[in-house]
């Protein structure tokens, strides 16, 4: 049992507004000034800011809130409680798994806290093709501090991991520059741990700063309650209809509905779940953009074996990324991608090394030695990498159709070969692309000449991801994007997005300090429209 | 959408066991109210012994409480994903425990329990590299939740060498 002080449970002690699940059950009806669909990255930025300026504000999330005393860094607990689909949330053809959470705070509860500004050359591609003239390196800037103020987002001083530094001394040896990553954590502990939940609250998530601020200022919580449809009339949202859910997503007492009524709503439930809920909705789409454009930065790894130990779980799971694949070549070319290095945990490694039985038990066997490396495709800027579509089952449950083209997969191989080159530089003995037709190989030659004749398909190449964007995008004119510059939705005046579905493109970097600076942005914007006192984030 | 859903599967699975000649045969959910039926239940030990052989204790004993362990564990699991997937993995697990779901899915003539470690790997390969999606998604879920639920399990980390989450 940790002794570590919980600021949730203290915070229900002093009365928070919380209902759903073991809360107690939810109002029949609600009425606010702004009801906040999710809690994660740009809920809880847009729910302090709204709550300190006064306004009533209801959060509507399908998760639990679980908080330091329930993180017990065990991912048999973890997964299934934090995670959407229990981490095991697939694209319609099952060739891609998704990491995205599900919890109060969403996935900045498990995420690896690696924190980018949005790039500039993103941003001006964004200027460029989606008529955001306005989104700047210099007019966000202001954002991106507040944002990094607010959440403690800081160079990491400690050294790296050895699996992170692997990838330092492997560029170090090609010749390519490394920077390290900048981390959202305050009295970090070092464990390695971020992704089941921080036992020690060090990592600066929504969970223990912005949404404690805003349930401190009066703002209601409800837990594990889904958000089903909205009502539409007069080019207005009249009201949000929601369910009480159990842990596993099924409707619970018999589907007992509350019925939030707001002036102004916000969709801030995360990519795949924003579109999903306005396609429930029916809401008006006249250019065919909801859900259309999402992207997730697929990424393919690749898992080495050094003489030394490695020990992959333990310390900062983040700490050093080269862009040298980003940087070294147009943006609207060949896909390009960011390498990074994963934290490592018996499940993870178990799922993702290819192969069964005794084959796949030897390289478990060398799991204290191994490295992996992961690339990062960054999907979205080119007409062959549309990205995927959102839809809907028939049980109005989200489903996201990505394709892999043969685009993307091309970019999947060039990163095989150059983290296998990376490995090799950095003294690997062999190395592993994880792909159902390849074998350990102990020489970059012989990695080389393997993974050029890699037949890259879906389904053999293993391809995951962990940042979802798009569906919602921002656009400058209607047929441009679902959402307008200021984040209202173009068509419902009383309906925003604040999350990574308003991405035109993926991001090209881990997105939550993408998510933070450009919901604070629109909030405070919103602030001001509804009213409010102008708030600064920080 | 579950109607969907079945529909879709159905129709593949559908025109595989037309294709390997077997008959209509009446689909028994793996799942009920989401829990493992018994031959679910016999189906995930006899994947877990196969899949995991070189991980599992030796001892046969032992062994057989580590499987017990592994079949409780993905009945946890089950229980906890939404209704879609569920359904998918109802249907899976249950055309797997029809005769002729398996010869067509897995090209395993003989019965899961019977069938020996090198046959259960090689019907699982031929899943694995089949031109088939069906049959390769069928693979990638195995995968998936035998070593998922297995490596979740404290008592398979020492094997591993990982020695647990550090004490707070």
């Amino acid at each position: 049992m940790s002794h570590f002080p919980d600021p949730i449970r203290e915070g229900l002690r002093r009365g928070w507004k919380v209902h759903g699940g073991t809360h107690g059950a939810l109002p029949e009806k609600i009425t606010c000034d702004v009801a906040i669909v999710g809690s994660g990255a740009g809920a809880g930025i847009t729910a302090e800011l709204l709550a300190r300026a006064g306004l009533d504000v209801t959060i509507v999330e399908e998760g639990p809130l679980k908080s330091s005393a329930d993180f017990r860094q065990r991912e048999a607990e973890a997964y299934p409680a934090l995670y959407q689909e229990s981490a095991s949330r697939k694209t319609e053809d099952k060739a891609i798994s998704i990491l995205q959470g599900r919890c109060v705070g969403g996935s900045t509860t498990v995420n690896w806290t690696s924190s980018f500004r949005t790039p500039p050359s993103t941003l001006g591609y964004w200027q460029a093709h989606f008529g955001l003239q306005d989104f700047s390196v210099e007019a966000l800037a202001p954002y991106f501090a507040q944002a990094e103020r607010r959440l403690h987002i800081a160079p990491w001083e400690a050294a790296p991991n050895e699996n992170n530094d692997l990838l330092r001394r492997g560029a170090l040896a090609l010749g390519i520059p490394t920077g390290s990553i900048r981390r959202n954590v305050k009295g970090c502990w070092n464990l390695g741990s971020c992704g089941m939940g921080c036992p020690t609250n060090a990592k600066q998530s929504m969970l223990v700063t912005t949404i404690p601020t805003a349930l401190d200022r009066g703002a209601t919580l409800l837990v594990q309650t889904r958000a089903e449809q909205f009502t539409f009339a007069g080019g207005k949202a009249q009201s949000l209809r929601c369910v009480a859910v159990d842990a596993n997503g099924r409707p619970r007492g018999a589907g007992r509905a509350t019925t939030i009524v707001a002036r102004h709503f916000v969709l801030a439930g995360g990519a795949i779940n924003s579109p999903a809920v306005l396609l429930r909705s029916q809401a008006p789409d006249p250019h065919q953009r909801l859900g259309a454009r999402t992207f997730l930065h697929p990424v393919v790894m690749s898992a080495a074996v050094m003489a030394q130990a490695v020990e992959g779980w333990a310390g900062a799971p983040q700490s050093i990324y080269t862009d040298h694949y980003l940087e070294t070549q147009p943006i609207d070319g060949p896909i390009g991608f960011k390498l990074e290095a994963p934290p490592l945990h018996p499940v993870i490694m178990a799922t993702t090394l290819p192969g069964h039985g005794p084959a796949q038990a030897g390289l478990l066997a060398r799991f204290p030695h191994t490295h992996v490396l992961l690339a990062l495709l960054r999907d979205g800027f080119h007409d062959q990498s549309p990205g995927g579509r959102v839809k809907l089952h028939g049980d109005g449950s989200a489903v996201l159709d990505y394709p892999l083209t043969g685009f993307v997969m091309e970019g999947a191989r060039r990163a095989l070969l150059a983290m296998a080159e990376l490995q090799f530089a950095a003294g690997a003995r062999q190395v592993l692309p994880v792909h159902e037709r390849s074998r350990p190989m102990g020489s970059w030659a012989q990695a080389q000449a393997a993974i050029g004749q890699l037949p890259m398909k879906p389904l053999l190449a293993k391809v995951v991801s962990a940042h979802v964007m798009g569906g919602c995008g921002l656009g400058g004119s209607e047929a441009l994007g679902v959402v307008r510059p200021d984040g209202v939705h173009w068509q419902v005046e009383n309906l925003s997005v604040h999350d990574g579905s308003l991405f035109p493109t993926s991001v090209g970097a881990n997105p939550q300090l993408s998510i933070y600076g450009l919901a604070n942005r629109l909030a405070q914007g919103l602030v001001q429209r509804l009213g409010g006192q102008a708030q600064a984030l920080a | 959408m579950q109607r969907r859903t079945l529909l879709k599967l159905g129709l593949a699975s559908g025109a595989v066991l037309a294709l390997a000649g077997g008959a209509a045969a009446l689909l028994r959910p793996g799942l009920d109210q989401g829990r493992l039926t018994a031959p679910a239940r016999d189906l995930f030990a006899s994947l877990g012994r196969a899949m995991l052989q070189g991980a599992l204790p030796a001892e046969p004993a032992a062994q057989e409480s580590a499987l017990q362990g592994l079949v409780e564990r993905i009945d946890a699991v089950a229980q906890n994903l939404p209704a879609h997937v569920q359904a998918e993995l109802s249907q899976l697990a249950g055309l797997l425990c029809t005769a002729p779901g398996r010869l067509a899915l897995a090209g395993l003539v003989a019965g899961w329990d019977e069938a020996s470690g090198d046959a259960v790997r090689a019907a699982l390969d031929g899943m694995r590299f089949s031109g088939l999606a069906l049959r390769q998604q069928a693979y990638q879920a195995l995968h998936e939740i035998v070593g998922g639920a297995y490596f979740s399990g404290e008592s398979a980390w020492a094997a591993v060498g990982y020695p647990g989450p550090l004490a707070l």
